[in-house]
């Protein structure tokens, strides 16, 4: 005979299963808790190995202009002279519609604005670089882009990278050959 | 003289204790790199990119939680539920993958290369996880236990 107090085997196993379910709820407070106070809290939404890479790249080329390590320079003559030596990796970093209009024979687009697609892009010719000359150039002038692409290699551990400072405007106002579309 | 009661109290410690300390060691062992355990997830394929960060921060203070609760003689049965129903989860996402050809690392009990034999050998582990903590579960709801007790005498 069942007395008064006990419970069914049913409602017995509902309770556990009530009482999982309230461990389970506690539990990922608790984590979610100690994942915002820890040191390096992870977003809610999971990111793929790929996207925190690109994630990461985004971040080195959004340095601010007064941030810019001071990464070495080279002239019109230099920047000729690496052309015309053939063992130095020339990158372009505007955007890729200026690149299609026109670029420096042999360049490659590694766009500022789009520095992780094209830093993935052209993976096997940059891990093949590691310790070649590099030499990046943008518009000419003011522009940030070139200093900024050249940063971010030299923190992803590029030895060799200097900006052609004159840039795209110097080369082609010293009417010298220039290829068109999205090839080098 | 040792009752039989007494005996099967002895059996249903022993193993509360060698669940107990699996779950608190895959815990404290996930808890340590929230990330590579997020990325063991998603190798999985089966959970969206919205569940898997929250399974991530929440299974490891569950199952340490799971094997705290072992330990105490009013809490073990709904650790030994808890252990039950997580098993049944690694389970069937370990023979998935398996069944799908994935070769991964599971992260359940430390992180390590990629392998099928390893998967296999979790496989059987978590096998024996889920048959110990059901084991007691059953022992420990009182009205089972005394009626088991009673057809034994």
């Amino acid at each position: 005979m069942r007395l008064p107090h006990e419970r069914s085997l049913g409602s017995q196993i509902l309770r556990d299963l009530i009482g999982v379910a309230v461990l389970a709820i506690a539990s990922l407070a608790a984590g979610l808790t100690t994942n915002h106070f820890s040191s390096a809290p992870l977003p809610v939404v999971y990111q793929t190995p790929e996207q925190r890479f690109d994630a990461e790249l985004t971040t080195l080329v959004a340095t601010p202009p007064f941030a810019i390590a001071p990464a070495p320079t080279v002239g019109l003559d230099q920047f000729r002279t690496a052309i015309d030596g053939k063992s130095t990796l020339i990158l372009d970093a505007r955007p890729s519609a200026f690149f299609e209009v026109g670029h420096v024979p042999g360049a490659m687009n590694l766009a500022r604005d789009n520095f992780a697609a094209d830093y993935r892009r052209l993976g096997t010719v940059l891990q093949n670089a590691h310790d070649k000359p590099i030499i990046v150039y943008c518009a000419g002038g003011d522009c940030h882009d070139s200093r900024l692409v050249a940063n971010a290699l030299l923190t992803l551990g590029f030895s060799n990278v200097s900006v052609f400072t004159g840039g795209w405007e110097a080369w082609s106002g010293a009417g010298l050959p220039t290829n068109t579309g999205s090839k080098p | 003289m040792v009752s039989a009661n007494s005996r099967r109290d002895y059996v249903v410690l022993a193993v509360s204790l060698a669940v107990a300390a699996v779950f608190v060691y895959a815990g404290v062992d996930k808890l340590r790199d929230p990330l590579q355990f997020a990325d063991s997830i998603a190798a999985f394929a089966i959970l969206p990119a919205m569940l898997i960060n929250l399974l991530a921060f929440g299974l490891p203070p569950f199952e340490i939680a799971c094997g705290l609760l072992l330990l105490g003689p009013r809490t073990r049965r709904i650790g030994a539920l808890a252990v039950v129903a997580v098993s049944i989860l690694f389970f069937t996402a370990l023979a998935s993958a398996l069944l799908r050809g994935l070769t991964l690392d599971c992260g359940c009990f430390g992180a390590g290369a990629p392998s099928r034999p390893r998967m296999w050998l979790e496989l059987v582990v978590d096998a024996a996880l889920f048959t110990g903590a059901l084991f007691i579960y059953l022992r420990s709801i009182p009205r089972l236990s005394a009626r088991v007790a009673s057809t034994e005498l």
